[in-house]
């Protein structure tokens, strides 16, 4: 039991255990009814944890992962400056018409497009960027938007999962495994490539072969310039290298020696610089600020608080007590246990925010390292995780915050998505890619 | 209510018109926006059968009808510029929904004054909103009149130095 993190002296007498326990539910409970906002529930919690005597405040700092929140707010800055450039609207036109405006290519080209830019930014900016064009090109084809938005619910959630920065349990998972950009790339990227058409198949079935547009309609959508969309040629240069100098530091993470933060954040001051550099200096605050204002620090301070609750719960011991008892029921066995992970994850990931979720399981995970045979052996259940994590988030509506990020889109267009008839199609989707995920987990590492 | 440069109890009562033209929730699109074209309304109050206050119906609306709702949308698309279209689109899009009530594109204005708001702060809100400022009796929800840049500058033009 890790006791020097805090005084552990805890108020009314209370035993640490049930203290940090009870609080950690509660904010949990109070997170998913989502009465009150998420940052202010995190952060409160924290604050209990501190006040109540389980962590001192340096203990609390301590147990902030600020690898996480750097890439988190560096990237956020990079995708800030360069959604100006119009370069997203540009790569939705321009994919659109390559496939000659046909509904159900249309459906394809978006999903890869989502799939691709969820990859590579976060997924709530990935469908805040597509979504619009989306509900635009279906307007203007006079035909329903639902199986556009479904699909790009999933490509956004499944096209996350392939990279260290796609979702933020796998920005979690990476930062506090020491799982690099390429480890993602060459253990999760390959199964996204097969989850991808697996999703497809049924949403083709479904929707897809019923999918048409006049001729008319389709040279409306033919008329569009994407090149008229890029609307600052400058600015996208400049995002474009430094977004490649970006990816190309996370790769080369390793050889140059740097976290991921460092590099995020060293981009978004170099994107920063690059931009503001032609203008004022007054100009240049009111920019900054601009950009500042766009990052989400709802989310980031959500971040602080709940790393501070998970490690006042993790000092007191809770953790390594769940963590023995899910051994207990895989009896040690890491097949078992990887197995197990996928499947609980990802239907809890389905009902809850997988956030808190995965800030709870990777202490828990981390304390099962030695009993199933080191950091090797473990492995398969780090990806388990991480797997489980993001794609549970399609098995509902309120699995992932893009997913309602869409349905209020839907919503405001008049074709709302409703929670039980998405479900219905959804979980069991969301069930056959995980059920793909336990044979490819199995096949390759068990 | 006497109005002269000593009197520092007027307020929004005393700057009202107190018959302005009124639409219902329930009239066709097209009707109110002919109308308000007709009379170059900028925005015009909308009342139930009780005369209660509902919201406001005005050009912008017209705008909103005619653009594409993923550029009109909360979030929506900022960057329009690679769409071509033909004011006979516009005029299309404007026809599937004329015949629909106005409710529909109704706008619940918050910004609305009591009839004792104070002169200067009715003229405020009057300054921020942009455009005519509804008077509403906070108890039954009814409107009571409507104040205007016109009447607000004939006012202030006609108040004794």
């Amino acid at each position: 039991m890790a006791a020097d993190t805090g005084t552990q002296l805890v108020i009314f007498g209370w035993d640490p255990i049930w203290y940090a326990g009870s609080l950690f539910i509660l904010s949990y409970l109070l997170i998913m009814s989502e009465r009150l906002n998420r940052a202010i529930v995190a952060m409160l919690g924290a604050g209990f944890m501190v006040f109540g005597g389980i962590l001192t405040q340096q203990a609390a700092i301590e147990g902030i992962d600020f690898n996480t929140l750097g890439l988190l707010t560096g990237m956020m800055i990079i995708v800030a400056i360069t959604r100006q450039s119009g370069i997203f609207e540009y790569l939705a036109i321009w994919s659109v018409k390559r496939v000659n405006a046909d509904p159900w290519w249309i459906l394809v080209a978006l999903v890869l497009v989502t799939a691709v830019l969820s990859a590579l930014l976060d997924n709530v900016t990935t469908v805040l960027l597509i979504v619009p064009v989306t509900l635009l090109i279906t307007d203007a084809l006079k035909i329903t938007a639902y199986p556009y938005l479904f699909a790009e619910i999933f490509a956004a959630n499944v096209g996350g999962t392939a990279t260290l920065i796609g979702d933020p349990p796998n920005i979690m998972i990476g930062s506090a495994v020491g799982l690099g950009f390429n480890d993602f790339i060459f253990n999760l990227t390959p199964l996204v490539l097969l989850l991808l058409p697996v999703t497809l198949l049924p949403i083709y079935l479904i929707w897809g072969r019923r999918l048409h547009a006049s001729t008319e309609d389709r040279e409306r959508v033919m008329n569009y310039r994407e090149a008229d969309a890029i609307t600052d040629p400058r600015l996208l240069k400049q995002s474009l290298l430094v977004l490649g100098l970006v990816i190309g530091g996370f790769i080369f993470s390793h050889a140059i020696g740097q976290q991921p933060a460092s590099i995020a954040l060293f981009g978004a001051a170099l994107l920063l610089l690059l931009h503001n550099l032609p203008r004022s200096p007054s100009e240049q605050t009111r920019e900054v600020t601009r950009v500042f204002t766009e990052v989400e620090w709802v989310t980031l301070f959500f971040f602080i608080g709940l790393f501070v609750l998970v490690h006042g719960m993790e000092s007191t011991g809770l953790l390594d007590l769940a963590a023995h008892q899910i051994l207990e029921m895989t009896r040690g066995d890491p097949a078992k246990t990887a197995i197990s992970v996928l499947w609980v994850s990802a239907i809890a990931s389905a009902l809850v925010d997988n956030i808190p979720f995965v800030a709870t399981m990777i202490p828990m995970l981390s304390s099962m390292e030695a009993t199933l045979g080191g950091p090797e052996a473990l492995m398969p259940v780090w990806w388990s995780l991480a797997l489980g994590s993001c794609l549970g988030g399609n098995g509902s509506l309120v699995g992932a915050s893009a997913n309602l990020i869409i349905a209020g889109f839907a919503e405001q267009s008049g074709q709302p998505i409703r929670f039980m008839p998405f479900m219905l199609i959804a979980f069991p989707l969301m069930l056959l890619s995980i059920l793909v995920s336990t044979l490819y987990i199995w096949m390759r590492y068990l | 209510m006497t109005q002269d440069s000593n009197d520092t109890g007027i307020t929004a009562a005393a700057l009202m018109n107190p018959n302005p033209k009124v639409l219902h929730p329930d009239d066709r699109i097209i009707s109110a926006i002919e109308l308000v074209m007709k009379h170059r309304y900028r925005r015009l109050p909308v009342v139930d059968d009780q005369h209660r206050f509902q919201g406001v119906f005005g050009v912008n609306c017209l705008l909103r009808l005619v653009l594409p709702k993923a550029v009109v949308m909360e979030d929506g698309l900022e960057n329009i510029h690679f769409v071509r279209e033909t004011l006979s689109d516009l005029r299309r899009r404007l026809k599937e929904v004329e015949n629909e009530p106005i409710a529909i594109c109704m706008h619940d204005e918050e910004s609305r004054v009591s009839p004792d708001t104070p002169l200067l702060e009715a003229l405020r809100m009057l300054y921020l909103t942009r455009a005519s400022l509804p008077v509403v009796d906070p108890e039954s929800g009814r409107l009571l009149g409507m104040i205007s840049y016109f009447d607000v500058g004939e006012k202030i033009l006609n108040a004794p130095l």
